[in-house]
């Protein structure tokens, strides 16, 4: 099973990745190569039980209380663009509105 | 051309906790934009999610209460997607290994009677945060004051035939949801959102035709119209010999039309797998049968021993325990003392416009009860009990106290009825001749002219034997 | 010595070795500062005016944390992580932010947007990675210990290649609140010292519960035994797969003489097996993609960090900051991640690494119910490789871990601490132990670090 350029477009597009088209043969080889590495666990055998790492008490789960962890500085300090108490983007296009 | 309409609806209700589900942070309603967030739901770098143990508890109540299997162990999962109003870039949500499944909902359906609707899953998640497309110009404002605020995902089955069905089957899940105090679920205030998937199929196909969703419906109302809409146009399609297409789909309740919302090339694949910040839900059978302890009488248990309990009709049984604080109401009235049938006449008449103008019951049970007893032996009739009652909505006194203070109580004195029966045989000779000639029916119009005379005072059970006594000449 | 005096010294130190571009963020004025917190502590902490370098993808709210990348360049982070507040309450004096590969991907140091970091005894060469940075400055002498941080052998890996400790906690033992995500079933805040007691008393002062980080788990508090006079009763286990034959001789020599050493102070060595070990690399490559995709999907240029202006809508933002922002390797590893959980391949990769992942667990619970108190083995195939050697094929990069990143997937505790020189470069050895067993691994550790002469030259 080998990655194709389309896979690549594919997978940046899910990853909202820009990919020029002149990276796209190297990056491709890169991709390629390393899934085929990682593809040697085809012959590790039957999979083991569930390896979610669990702690061994189960989840440990926080009281209903109102106590929120204080921001040192507000957003308006660290965000890229934020006007009257909104961040601000750019819009969605036509088809993506909700 | 017939065809079957199959609805099934994905119901999220806001679980009704103080801070969010994965931090600290308030979900109170309405406040200032980006000011109840912290690093966790503001998704900054290096923030971990710390599950809140109120929220599962709801979750599972609204579970029990769906007689869904609440399974011990569940899985939360990233649900990955890139959107403006997801912070992390992805949810944590539940997938293969929800809190819950199984369960179901009956509702009534005005063409079918009564129905069910199987509830596929309940599982947790969070909320995404708030998008104003037109508040600056060019630009999409983001408000992420919502953004980690609990949810339970409600999904059901392909079980409803109509929209109709649709809108009923809300309102018993949203009734429930109150019952068991799980949600506010306010519409207006998004604490409950419906998606809804609808196709079409030829009656006794058993395969399920293409879907389309309807997302973002913001009433019950829109719910239904919504899906008539589109019912209307995938019928048109298959009519015309097409296939419907599988899209997501927005309603605009000003136009009534629903448009596509997603582009075609937008994957979905939300690559789910399970969150490795949060170990495994893990909750033991004796956590599980004390929420279930937890869980109140539920409507449609309720409704029924009305029916058979207190001998109501199903009617007025439907009516009292549409809302958990109205039939808490009704038992206590009866609790004190009162007759089930009566006081179901009072606190679906009288009593009920009070409450929704006030929006709680200010008469104490134990007042009407007694208001009703007064009734009960002839001191006030009821025209006048009536009168009495809306004084004690504002003035909290009892009602003895109230008919005295309006001179309503009736007269059953044998003295003042006799002189109120004087003046009227005397002021009406013709009628007391036509009675003693044998018209006995002229007694009702004595009786009246008894009533106006003492306006209103009179007992009427009392004047009526003066009055027979008085016209045999004695 | 003071604090102030300590600050001060440090900050001569730091600007001597400015040359190893080890460091992103310090000032004199902030580590001032920090000497004027210390000395108004009414009560000494255990780590008392200790200066204590942070590898930057640790946040802290004084100091802008960049994760080597020009997606964070210039981002203070308005929240200051568990560990650092750990590590100012035990008294100790924050040096300064270190630089890393970027986003803790890498195993050399040189992916950083703000250049490669050089490896003390020799400028050509690098430190190992991802925490060079905090590697660097310990060998260098310029802080007694550092924090790094974790996925597949981001500390140990770099304190072998510079010949210092490192020390990894079994996951779950620290906090990773305000550590910033790369792989979060793996990730462990780790420590640099110059000795097994710096790093041990370091470690003690942050590990701890933290509500705050739901995959804590509660222990009693870490003990700092001292290395016991002789390691009679103790049994070492030999994994045969970590000493295959074309292993390079200087790491051999260095592993033979610290194994000789062992056996001489009493300890019972024998040779046991892991054999899943050659799925390690793989099933790693896997799994930490995968959730460093998911973990990387906040930085789109939407709430904080760069933002790329383009023409477009919201999505043409995001690709364009993500494509600009992130640096290759990063990219790699994203899509990568992003690949294995794809629809038609979540199953084939994703979910076959996570059973292979069990299975590599259970060749060690097996072992270490057999009698065996811990292993050892090589912590990297050869001591420290030249700059540029290995970047032309990420694959070549990634087998740098064959030998540390099994501990990461099975969640155990490690410690490598230097064992010798070969040509002048250092070999580290590497003890791996049970879970939440650091106290007597480190006592063992600190026992053959008592018997070796770190720096002999073991090489032929």
């Amino acid at each position: 099973m080998s990655v194709t350029p389309e896979d690549v477009r594919h997978v940046a597009r899910l990853a909202e990745l820009a990919v020029e088209e002149a990276d796209l043969p190297a990056l491709t080889a890169q991709l390629d190569r390393i899934v085929s590495f990682v593809a040697q666990l085809e012959g590790a055998g039957a999979s083991g039980p569930d390896a979610s790492v669990a702690a061994p008490n189960g989840t440990a789960l926080r009281p209903d209380l109102v106590n929120p962890r204080p921001l040192a500085r507000p957003p308006a300090a660290f965000a890229p663009e934020f006007i009257d108490g909104f961040f601000l983007v750019p819009k969605l296009g036509v088809m993506d509105e909700s | 051309m017939t065809w079957e309409t199959v609805i099934g609806l994905e119901v999220h209700v806001q679980l009704g906790t103080r801070s969010k589900m994965f931090c600290g942070c308030s979900t109170a309603f309405g406040e200032p934009p980006n000011t109840q967030v912290c690093p966790v739901c503001l998704g900054l770098p290096g923030a971990l999610p710390s599950p809140n143990a109120m929220a599962i508890r709801l979750a599972a109540r609204a579970a029990l209460s769906l007689e869904c299997t609440v399974h011990e162990t569940s899985v939360f999962a990233r649900k990955n997607y890139f959107y403006p109003d997801l912070p992390k870039g992805y949810q944590i949500s539940q997938f293969d290994r929800p809190l819950s499944s199984n369960g179901r909902l009956a509702f009534e359906s005005a063409d079918r009677g009564p129905c069910e609707v199987r509830i596929e899953r309940l599982h947790v998640e969070e909320d995404a945060g708030k998008l104003l497309h037109d508040r600056i110009a060019g630009r999409t404002a983001v408000d992420l004051n919502r953004a980690g605020v609990p949810l339970a995902e409600i999904v059901g089955g392909p079980d409803l035939r109509s929209p109709a069905e649709a809108r009923a089957y809300l309102t018993a899940l949203r009734q429930l949801m109150v019952y068991a105090e799980v949600s506010e679920c306010s519409m207006e205030k998004g604490s409950l959102r419906v998606d809804a998937n609808i196709s079409l199929r030829r009656p006794g196909q058993a395969a399920l035709g293409t879907k389309t969703e309807i997302k973002n419906l913001n009433s019950f109302a829109n719910v239904e119209r919504a899906l008539e809409t589109e019912r209307a146009r995938q019928q048109a399609v298959l009519d015309a010999g097409g296939m419907v297409e599988q899209v997501s789909l927005t309603f605009s309740a000003a136009t009534g039309q629903t448009r596509p919302m997603r582009s075609k090339e937008e994957s979905h694949d939300y690559r789910y797998f399970p969150d490795p910040d949060l170990p495994p839900l893990v909750l033991s059978p004796e956590w599980i049968d004390s929420v279930r302890r937890e869980l109140p009488e539920l409507p449609a248990a309720r409704r029924r021993r009305f029916v058979t309990g207190y001998g109501l009709s199903a009617y007025d049984a439907g009516v009292l325990t549409s809302e958990r604080t109205i039939a808490d109401y009704f038992e206590a009235v009866v609790a004190e003392g009162a007759e089930p049938k009566g006081a179901a006449n009072w606190v679906t008449g009288e009593a009920m416009s009070a409450y929704h103008d006030a929006g709680h019951f200010t008469v104490a049970p134990e007042r009407l009860a007694g208001l009703m007893r007064l009734v009960g032996d002839g001191t006030l009739s009821h025209q006048a009990a009536k009168k009495v009652y809306v004084e004690m909505t504002t003035s909290g006194q009892e009602a003895a106290a109230v008919a005295d203070r309006l001179g309503l109580v009736q007269v059953r004195d044998e003295a003042a009825l006799g002189a109120w029966v004087d003046a009227v045989l005397a002021a009406h000779p013709t009628e007391v001749a036509r009675y003693r000639a044998g018209e006995t029916k002229m007694l009702g119009f004595l009786t009246g002219q008894v009533m106006k005379a003492s306006r209103g005072k009179a007992d009427p059970k009392g004047v009526q034997p003066v009055l027979v006594r008085k016209l045999g000449g004695l | 010595m003071s604090a102030g005096e300590a600050a001060r010294e440090v900050g001569q130190r730091l600007r001597a070795a400015s040359r190893l571009n080890a460091t992103l963020a310090w000032s004199d004025a902030a580590l001032e500062a920090e000497a004027a917190r210390v000395d108004a502590m009414p009560v000494p902490g255990p780590l008392h005016g200790m200066p204590v370098a942070v590898k930057d993808n640790i946040v802290t709210t004084e100091q802008p944390t960049t994760c080597g990348s020009r997606m964070l360049a210039g981002y203070v982070s308005p929240f200051n992580a568990t560990v650092t507040d750990r590590l100012r309450g035990a008294g100790a004096l924050i040096a300064c932010k270190t630089n890393l590969d970027e986003f803790a991907m890498g195993s050399s140091t040189e992916h950083s947007a703000y250049g490669r970091v050089l490896h003390p005894l020799d400028p050509d060469r690098v430190p190992g990675g991802s925490s060079g940075g905090s590697a660097a400055l310990v060998a260098a002498g310029v802080v007694p210990a550092a924090l790094g941080s974790e996925t597949g052998g981001s500390v140990r890996q770099p304190a072998s290649f510079c010949g210092v400790v490192g020390v990894k906690p079994t996951y779950g033992r620290v906090s990773r609140y305000g550590l910033v995500a790369f792989g979060s079933s793996l990730d462990c805040v780790s420590v640099f010292g110059r000795t097994v007691s710096d790093a041990q008393r370091v470690l003690a002062s942050i590990a701890g519960l933290d509500p705050l980080d739901a995959t804590t788990v509660d222990q009693p508090p870490l003990e700092t035994l001292p290395g016991p006079a002789s390691l009679t009763g103790r049994t070492i286990g030999l994994p045969r797969e970590y000493f295959p034959p074309d292993l390079h001789p200087g790491v051999k020599a260095g592993c033979d003489a610290a194994i000789a050493r062992m056996k001489e102070l009493g300890a019972r060595i024998v040779e046991v097996s892991l054999p899943h070990a050659r799925f390690a690399v793989p099933t790693y490559y896997i799994l930490a993609p995968a959730e460093a995709a998911a973990n990387l999907a906040r930085f789109d240029g939407a709430r904080y960090g760069a933002r790329v202006t383009v023409e477009g809508d919201i999505r043409a933002m995001y690709r364009a900051t993500r494509g600009l922002g992130f640096g290759a390797e990063v990219r790699r590893r994203i899509l990568t991640g992003t690949y294995v959980l794809s629809a038609g391949y979540h199953d084939a990769y994703y979910n076959r690494a996570q059973g292979v992942r069990a299975r590599i667990a259970g060749d060690f619970a097996l072992v270490f119910a057999s009698g065996v108190d811990f292993l050892f083995t090589p912590t990297t195939p050869t001591p420290a490789f030249k700059a540029g050697e290995k970047t032309a094929d990420p694959v070549a990069m990634y087998l740098a871990d064959v030998f540390v990143c099994s501990a990461n997937l099975a969640g155990l505790p490690a410690v490598s601490l230097p064992v010798g020189r070969s040509e002048g470069l250092p070999v580290g050895g590497q003890f791996m132990a049970p879970h939440f067993q650091e106290a007597g691994m480190l006592a063992c550790a600190a026992t053959l670090e008592r018997h070796l002469d770190a720096t002999r030259e073991v090489a032929r």
